[in-house]
């Protein structure tokens, strides 16, 4: 068996984020990077798997060189050889573009078991790993918050609206887009962190696995409108809870 | 008359005294011996460990400690009795040892006798006042022990065995030498001589003297056994501190206090870094773990142990000790237990206090390295987060390192990448550049600065977390990453002299980068100032005020700076009361060991527990000069709803509004 984890490098959150010279995306200076936090969840997904199973598992990530950091941890948290696809100007690509370079990478390799997070903390479009699960022809499921493999059958548990949970039961090969609440991404231990250094990391240049043209492309970014923030309440507690009350009758439907 | 006495009186000096008595003696040195063979065996399964360099000075401080007993003295009542009782011991052991010396070495072979005349006078006085303090303090000792019984100290059959035995040996040597002068010099004058035989003659007077000479000669041998006894003995019970207390003394560390050993992590050989199974230790920690005697002046002052935390260092060391040498299979972590290792704020209170100098910090560090390393295991989530905090911003609080210079923009403060000539580079930390509190803490040590005229730089968005919690915490991979940048970023500038306003940042650079080749000097902000007033660059308008001060850790006991910060109180027109424990004795704020970052789920609340301590003294300010300690105290203060009465300050913070 072969499993196959995306990763995508993103810029820290709390970093000061500044609107680069194009006025199209975000301008890399002063930037911390790391790995996307449901990309976490889904290499600790793929690593059980592949205890679980012995499977070879492989991770794949598409940027400039330092995403290879990004690539590393999750080497050392136990992915056995990566690929990092060369694209300095990945941050152009709409999701389209990036799931079929994947989509064009992995049809080589035949992997049964794909995962991806359930969406970037960068650019949040949740696209990129059901189309890379179409592109592939995959049974693909989304926003996975359980997940358990036996007798060659994936089952997985994904959030709904309204706190709602589905369990969803799907032949091999399959791919799942992975939520917060799946699990807690291990801390690479220091030999796994030591091993890692050692392991096979290819390189692919971009232009050898772009084979389509972007079907959308970034306009404009700006700031978010800056609104009327917090609201302080001040009095004694009963007077403070009615209130409380009226607020969220008038402004919101939670008491509705 | 020359005053003397017959030695061997009644026992007779003949074969029939001398051969069995020396064979018994043979035998109980060759139980020793061979005693302590066998835990020397056990100590070698420790990993090597130098602690023979500068021997002339190891051996200067095996002497002065133990036969001072500096370190046991500390602890005024069974600290005093132990001392008083060990002195007169000693007294005892040597006047055994001249009477060897003069009987059986050398009065037969060169027909000389010293203890005779006035000297005789002198060693009967000496020797037998030594035994009456020795009971005095026996029985003082045991009352405190099964009457007084005081909390937390642990009583084995170990205890009541050599208490019994000493008090026996004493008791028996004063009856023996009753009944020799009920015989031979009741009457005379040199029976004053020995007040404590006199008292037992006199209650003997009336005894006919073939009993005393009966009684006697059995008392004396009975004595010989049990003293024979007790030498043989010292190995299997907790008599062994004679020896291991004073080796100890030999083996110490010999600083700079409180340093870690650097872990090579290239080490390609390794199979494990850490402490994860015994053998993982150094012979010193097996060494230690048999030389504890229970005396849980550790537990006394451990804050986690305190403050209803599994953790009692005293408990570790014990179990250390089980382990090795009653071995059942158990783990060495799961034994010690994961929530008493990550309890340890790392406070030396429990190592500092030691009377065994035994090293506990290094022991639980140990083992935290290998739950870090080679598990990926922390005390909770949040501080897997904040250590990734660290991996990816450079602090554990998350904030974005591009603002971690921001603060310093209003007060003219560049970073060393906009103008590299300063005369001082001051290291800010995460918290004095992030925390809001504590930003005011770092603008004042800046205008202090300023107002000495001294140019002062920042590494701004260049810095990183020195290092220190994750460190403690156990992840040496982290704080070795953090450190080399930092490393790095300062040589780079060609910086001259470092200060920090943290004490952990402080010893962090001053004493730990010194094993990963950095050698610029470094001075805490307390020290820089003190020496600015000294030389007059830098004034102060003195204002009265009402404080007390608390010794951080790792400002006191790790580094010994508790004058000048006192000074700087005295300076400000500080009045200063100080709290119950202050000085080396000082109640740690619960903070250190990496506990910053670590959520308190177990137990009350340590900041608590001390803001209470400095509630006490009825001053208003309780000052501080740690920023961990400030976060704390801010905490600790409102969660003992003492808000009213305390305010917890920074001294810098008092000494720029005076400026």
């Amino acid at each position: 068996m072969k499993i196959l984890v995306c990763i995508k490098q993103v810029p820290d959150m709390e970093s000061r984020f500044k609107i680069d010279p194009a006025g199209t995306w975000y301008s890399d200076q002063d930037l911390a990077w790391r790995m996307n936090e449901y990309d976490e969840y889904a290499v600790e997904q793929a690593v059980q798997l592949k205890e679980q199973t012995g499977a070879e598992l492989v991770v794949a990530a598409i940027g400039p060189d330092r995403v290879k950091e990004a690539i590393k941890k999750a080497l050392a948290m136990g992915a056995d050889r990566a690929v990092h696809i060369k694209d300095d100007r990945s941050f152009e690509k709409d999701p389209f573009a990036i799931a079929s370079i994947l989509a064009e990478y992995a049809r080589g390799e035949a992997f049964d078991v794909v995962f991806t997070g359930m969406q970037s903390q960068d650019r949040g479009s949740a696209q990129v790993g059901v189309l890379l699960g179409e592109l592939l022809g995959m049974e693909t499921v989304t926003t996975v918050v359980g997940f358990a493999f036996e007798n060659d059958t994936v089952t997985v548990r994904r959030e709904l609206e309204g706190g709602l949970k589905a369990v969803v039961k799907v032949p091999l090969p399959a791919l799942v887009t992975c939520q917060l609440g799946l699990n807690t991404p291990r801390y690479p231990t220091l030999p796994n962190i030591m091993k890692a250094k050692k392991k096979e990391l290819v390189t692919r240049n971009v232009a050898d696995l772009l084979k389509v043209e972007p079907l959308s492309a970034t306009a404009k970014i700006a700031y978010p409108e800056k609104k009327g923030g917090a609201l302080v309440l001040e009095g004694e507690v009963g007077e403070l809870s009615d209130k409380l009350i009226k607020l969220l009758k008038e402004k919101t439907t939670v008491l509705a | 008359m020359i005053y003397t006495r017959e030695i061997y009186w009644n026992v007779g000096h003949g074969a029939a005294t001398l051969v069995p008595m020396y064979l018994l003696a043979l035998a109980a040195f060759a139980v020793l011996a061979r005693g302590f063979w066998r835990r020397i065996r056990i100590y070698r399964q420790g990993l090597p460990l130098a602690r023979l360099d500068h021997l002339g000075e190891r051996i200067k401080s095996l002497v002065t400690t133990a036969f001072g007993q500096t370190k046991v003295l500390r602890v005024p009542g069974a600290g005093t009795a132990h001392g008083l009782f060990f002195w007169g011991f000693v007294l005892l052991t040597i006047g055994t040892t001249l009477i060897f010396i003069q009987a059986d070495l050398l009065h037969p072979l060169f027909g000389i006798t010293f203890l005779k005349g006035n000297f005789y006078l002198l060693f009967s006085v000496v020797l037998d006042l030594a035994g009456l303090v020795g009971i005095a303090m026996l029985l003082g000792l045991a009352v405190r022990r099964y009457l007084v019984r005081p909390a937390g100290l642990p009583n084995v059959r170990d205890n009541a065995l050599m208490l019994g035995l000493l008090l026996v040996i004493l008791v028996t040597g004063f009856l023996i030498e009753g009944a020799r002068m009920a015989v031979t010099e009741l009457g005379t004058p040199l029976s004053s001589w020995s007040p404590g035989g006199l008292v037992v003659a006199k209650l003997m007077a009336g005894m006919r003297p073939a009993a005393l000479r009966t009684l006697h000669a059995s008392l004396w041998w009975l004595h010989l056994v049990l003293a024979l006894g007790f030498i043989a003995l010292i190995p299997f019970t907790r008599l062994r501190h004679l020896f291991l207390t004073p080796a100890n003394y030999l083996f110490a560390d010999r600083g700079p206090t409180g340093q870690l050993p650097t872990l090579d992590l290239e080490d390609e050989a390794a199979e494990s870094f850490g402490a994860g199974k015994l053998t993982d230790l150094s012979w010193k920690d097996l060494f230690d773990s048999d030389a504890c005697t229970f005396c849980k002046r550790c537990q006394d002052r451990c804050p986690a142990y305190a403050t209803d935390k599994p953790l009692s260092p005293m408990k570790i060391v014990n179990q250390l000790q089980e382990l090795a040498f009653t071995p059942s299979g158990a783990g060495l972590i799961d034994t010690i237990g994961r929530d008493e290792l990550w309890a340890c704020t790392t406070c030396r209170a429990c190592q500092e206090i030691c009377p065994a100098a035994i090293e506990h910090v290094p022991k639980i560090v140990a083992m935290r390295r290998n739950l870090v390393l080679m598990e990926g295991e922390f005390p909770g989530e949040e501080v897997q987060t904040a250590a990734e905090a660290v991996e990816v911003n450079g602090n554990p609080l998350g904030m974005g390192h591009a603002g971690r210079g921001d603060w310093a923009q209003e007060l003219g403060i560049k970073p060393l990448a906009e103008d590299p000539e300063v005369d001082l580079l001051y290291f800010v930390g995460c918290y004095a550049s992030f925390d809001k509190r504590n930003i005011k803490v770092a603008k004042a040590l800046i205008k202090l600065c300023q107002a000495a005229g001294l140019k002062v730089g920042i590494l701004g968005k260049q810095e990183k977390c020195c290092g220190e919690p994750v460190r403690k915490l156990g992840n040496e991979y982290l704080y070795q990453s953090v450190a080399a940048e930092n490393i790095e970023t300062i040589k780079g500038y060609g910086v001259k002299r470092i200060v920090t306003a943290c004490p952990h940042c402080y010893n962090t650079l001053a004493k730990d980068y010194r094993d990963l080749d950095f050698d610029v000097p470094v001075v805490h902000a307390t020290t820089l100032i003190a020496e600015l007033l000294q030389a007059g660059t830098l004034k102060l308008n003195a204002a009265a005020f009402a404080c007390t001060y608390h010794d951080s850790c790792y400002l006191g006991r790790h580094n010994a700076l508790y004058s000048a910060p006192r000074q700087l109180i005295a300076a400000a027109g500080g009045s200063l009361a100080e709290m119950d424990k202050h000085h080396a004795e000082s109640f740690c704020c619960g903070a250190g060991g990496g506990r910053i970052i670590a959520e308190e789920k177990i137990g009350t609340r340590i900041s608590e527990t001390r803001a209470k301590q400095a509630a006490q003294t009825g001053a208003p300010l309780l000052v501080s000069n740690c920023p961990f300690c400030l976060t704390m105290f801010e905490d600790g203060i409102k969660g003992a709803g003492l808000e009213a009465q305390l305010a917890p300050r920074d001294l810098l913070e008092l000494l720029a509004e005076r400026l």
